[in-house]
């Protein structure tokens, strides 16, 4: 090879590798132009409802108006310091903690139950799964105005069958120190159902070969069920744990119909929070600020099991 | 490319189909109007709503008018305030009557007074068909900004055949505190500890718990709130002292009236099923209790311990601001239509909520349907002693600072006076904003 001829041939050869790049790019896009035509709908949509109301939430959390006749001016991250501020916030946010665990645990716990209970098919199973999966079918706001009825004092159906065995009727939900608990037995009946179903997924993944040599080396139920069982359904749990907390963060149907919050914020959960500043404080600041929080947390929450998701796939 | 040429026609297609659908709304006819409306009571009320607008548009062929269904009078707040800002806002909307001075603050309302001098009356003339105690809540700086649709009173509700059993006589019912006190003493029934009939039961949940508080302390001679000024509300005061520690004394002292905090509805339930023996609730509750109480029941006047007087309830019809001026002459005719002696009175009956127009009271059909049901006479008759209800810049965060702290005093977990006093600090807060702007702001 000669010295001139380097010198030309990036030239020559440069300007078709762009040409390439570029016909390329078009080639692809025209390829993917169906695609993109056809996710475009969806897109349109997800903007406008999805990510535009995140924009729009994210925007109004930043302005505030000073008094009531005022225009709203930017106030950067005041709302957010005024809503960590808020002693109703915080309530909220501990009697949501409490919420979470409280149904969370319980809820789960029952799943399994049933699911192991009831992890062979034969007719009366499918009964008895079709009984316990009902409640998910009943809307939650319908369940809510059942339950009033069970819950009220005096006269409803639970102090009737029970009442005679306590001492002094309880408030169920008028009494601060009891209506959160109440609250959180509505969750739990209306959920198990529902996570039972992913436990008995789970349950058909258990290999059969596996379990039947375990019950060959006179493995016991207990100890099938702890070695065998339990790590396979690990991921179960991961998943089901997530959906649980989610819920206790989304889900507040029955706080809004049962008790406003009450009494005296009993019941208050962060998204009834969120409800009140926007509708009843008309503070559209401080209810977007809270909601950006709440979010924030969901998708730090989100993002975590995820992770821990992807980090059991390639371990042990 | 056949692809796409495919898409194109069809969006094409779909372009022309959205311009066919939006030509006919703007063709010539009569004038669309929307009126939002709540159903703060069960069932069949929406119902009755439907019979009445197809009545209207029936004898009003120029317009035609839809009845929206938009939830309890919260819903209705939100759904009016999220409509207007979407520059869509009803032409007209059933509002609860102590929401209108928080709207007309925010700019949300229109000032019905042109309206009224439009059709040649004056404000005095227009505002004196209806009972004088609706107009506290209807008239802001001397304008008129609503017209009162259906209202109530807070009524005492008596089990006449367990009065009688108790040896009391149902037809002189208790007219003080003291005496209700007593009564509620002889009506209560135990079994050791356990209660197996209370004396008397108050309901407190968000909404009508600021109700009761402002009915008790007006009985005690107090005011809840400033009436001339949306600034000031008056809790930590002796007359809400003395109502408050009364209700807490009926459950903690006397034991005759059920602990913490219960909703209207299981009041009522309570009071139907026999459980207690009297009860406070609405005169919007009295067809409910006429058509479920299988046993007799008298409704008497609100016990007195200073004077007597009650707060009004119920709605009233507005106009949202940023309307068009053909909807909005629509909607002045169907307000007017709304709240004429004649249909007045039919919603009443229909409902259970007094007539606000006094005229309604003198038709035919009134009259003989008070002389089948005099108890309806006496919420109308309570209407003498009756005043405004609570309105406030923010009016429900400010009511249910109060609200948190008494029912906290009901759970047994504060003392009346220092809950009074948390609640005024609490409520001084959020009219901060609005006092900066109107009695602090100085030259």
């Amino acid at each position: 090879m000669s010295l001139a001829e380097p010198a030309a041939l990036p030239v020559a050869a440069s300007a078709p590798a762009r040409l390439h790049i570029v016909t390329r790019f078009s080639h692809r896009f025209k390829t993917s132009l169906p695609a993109y035509l056809l996710l475009l709908p969806s897109l349109v949509f997800l903007a406008l409802f999805t990510y535009g109301a995140m924009g729009r939430v994210l925007v109004d959390a930043l302005y505030q108006r000073a008094t009531p006749k005022a225009p709203v001016r930017f106030v950067g991250l005041d709302n957010i310091a005024a809503v960590l501020a808020d002693s109703a916030f915080t309530g909220a946010v501990v009697n949501n903690l409490v919420y979470a665990v409280g149904t969370a645990i319980p809820s789960i716990g029952l799943a399994l139950l049933f699911a192991l209970a009831l992890s062979r098919t034969n007719a009366v199973n499918s009964a008895l799964r079709a009984a316990l999966f009902l409640p998910v079918l009943i809307p939650m706001v319908a369940a809510s105005a059942l339950f009033l009825f069970i819950f009220l004092p005096n006269v409803g159906l639970l102090d009737y069958y029970i009442g005679s065995l306590l001492p002094v009727l309880p408030n169920w939900l008028g009494d601060s120190d009891i209506a959160l608990y109440a609250i959180m037995v509505i969750t739990i009946w209306k959920n198990a159902g529902y996570y039972m179903l992913f436990f008995l997924a789970g349950l058909q993944a258990v290999p059969e070969d596996v379990m039947e040599a375990a019950h060959l080396d006179g493995a016991g139920p207990y100890q099938r069920l702890r070695h065998i069982i339990m790590p396979e359904l690990k991921p179960t749990f991961l998943f089901v744990t997530v959906i649980a907390i989610l819920n206790a963060v989304t889900q507040v149907d029955h706080v809004f119909v049962m008790t406003k919050g009450g009494p005296s914020n009993a019941t208050n959960l962060v998204l009834f929070y969120i409800y009140q500043q926007a509708v009843e404080h008309y503070d559209i600041g401080k209810a977007s600020a809270a909601t950006l929080l709440t979010l924030a947390a969901l998708m730090g929450l989100t993002a975590l099991s995820f992770r821990t998701m992807a980090n059991r796939e390639d371990g042990p | 490319m056949l692809f796409s040429r495919r898409l194109m026609l069809g969006l094409a297609m779909a372009g022309s189909l959205a311009s066919a659908l939006a030509v006919p709304a703007l063709a010539e006819g009569p004038t669309e109007i929307d009126l939002f409306f709540p159903v703060p009571v069960d069932g069949k009320l929406a119902r009755d709503m439907g019979t009445l607008i197809k009545e209207f548009n029936e004898g009003h062929p120029n317009i035609k008018a839809t009845a929206v269904y938009t939830g309890s009078y919260d819903d209705t707040l939100i759904k009016t305030r999220a409509a207007i800002k979407a520059g869509k806002p009803p032409a007209a909307v059933i509002m609860s009557a102590n929401f209108l001075l928080d709207m007309q603050i925010e700019n949300e309302l229109t000032n019905l007074d042109s309206l009224i001098a439009a059709d040649g009356t004056t404000k005095e003339k227009f505002l004196g068909q209806f009972f004088p105690a609706l107009q506290g809540n209807a008239v802001i700086d001397r304008s008129v900004y609503g017209v009162p649709f259906h209202n109530s009173t807070p009524l005492l509700y008596i089990n006449a055949d367990k009065a009688k059993e108790a040896g009391l006589d149902p037809s002189k019912p208790p007219q003080t505190w003291a005496e209700l006190t007593d009564w509620a003493k002889k009506l209560t029934k135990r079994e050791g500890d356990k209660v197996t009939q209370w004396g008397i039961a108050i309901p407190c949940a968000y909404d009508y718990c600021g109700w009761m508080m402002e009915t008790l302390t007006m009985s005690n001679g107090g005011r809840y709130y400033n009436e001339e000024f949306g600034g000031e509300v008056y809790y930590d005061t002796p007359s809400m002292l003395g109502a408050l520690t009364w209700w807490n004394d009926l459950v903690a002292k006397h034991k005759v009236h059920p602990p913490g905090a219960t909703p209207g509805p299981a009041v009522s339930t309570s009071f139907i099923s026999g459980n207690a023996a009297m009860m406070m609730l609405s005169t919007g509750s009295l067809t409910y209790v006429r058509d479920n109480a299988k046993f007799a029941y008298k409704v008497a006047f609100i016990p007195r311990n200073v004077r007597n007087a009650v707060p009004i309830g119920g709605a009233s019809l507005i106009v949202p601001a940023g309307q068009q001026a053909d909807k909005q002459n629509a909607a002045w005719t169907l307000i007017k239509w709304m709240t004429s002696p004649e249909k007045s009175g039919w919603w009443s009956r229909a409902t259970g909520y007094f007539a606000p127009n006094m005229a309604a009271y003198k038709t035919s059909d009134m009259v003989e349907f008070l002389n089948k049901n005099p108890d309806a006479k006496t919420a109308v008759e309570q209407l003498d002693v009756a005043k405004p209800w609570f309105a406030t810049y923010k009016t429900v965060p400010v009511r249910k600072t109060l609200e948190d702290e008494v029912m906290l005093v009901l759970n047994g977990k504060k003392q009346p006076k220092e809950a009074l006093a948390a609640a005024q600090k609490a409520a001084d807060e959020t009219l901060k904003p609005y006092n900066a702007e109107t009695s602090l702001k100085l030259p």
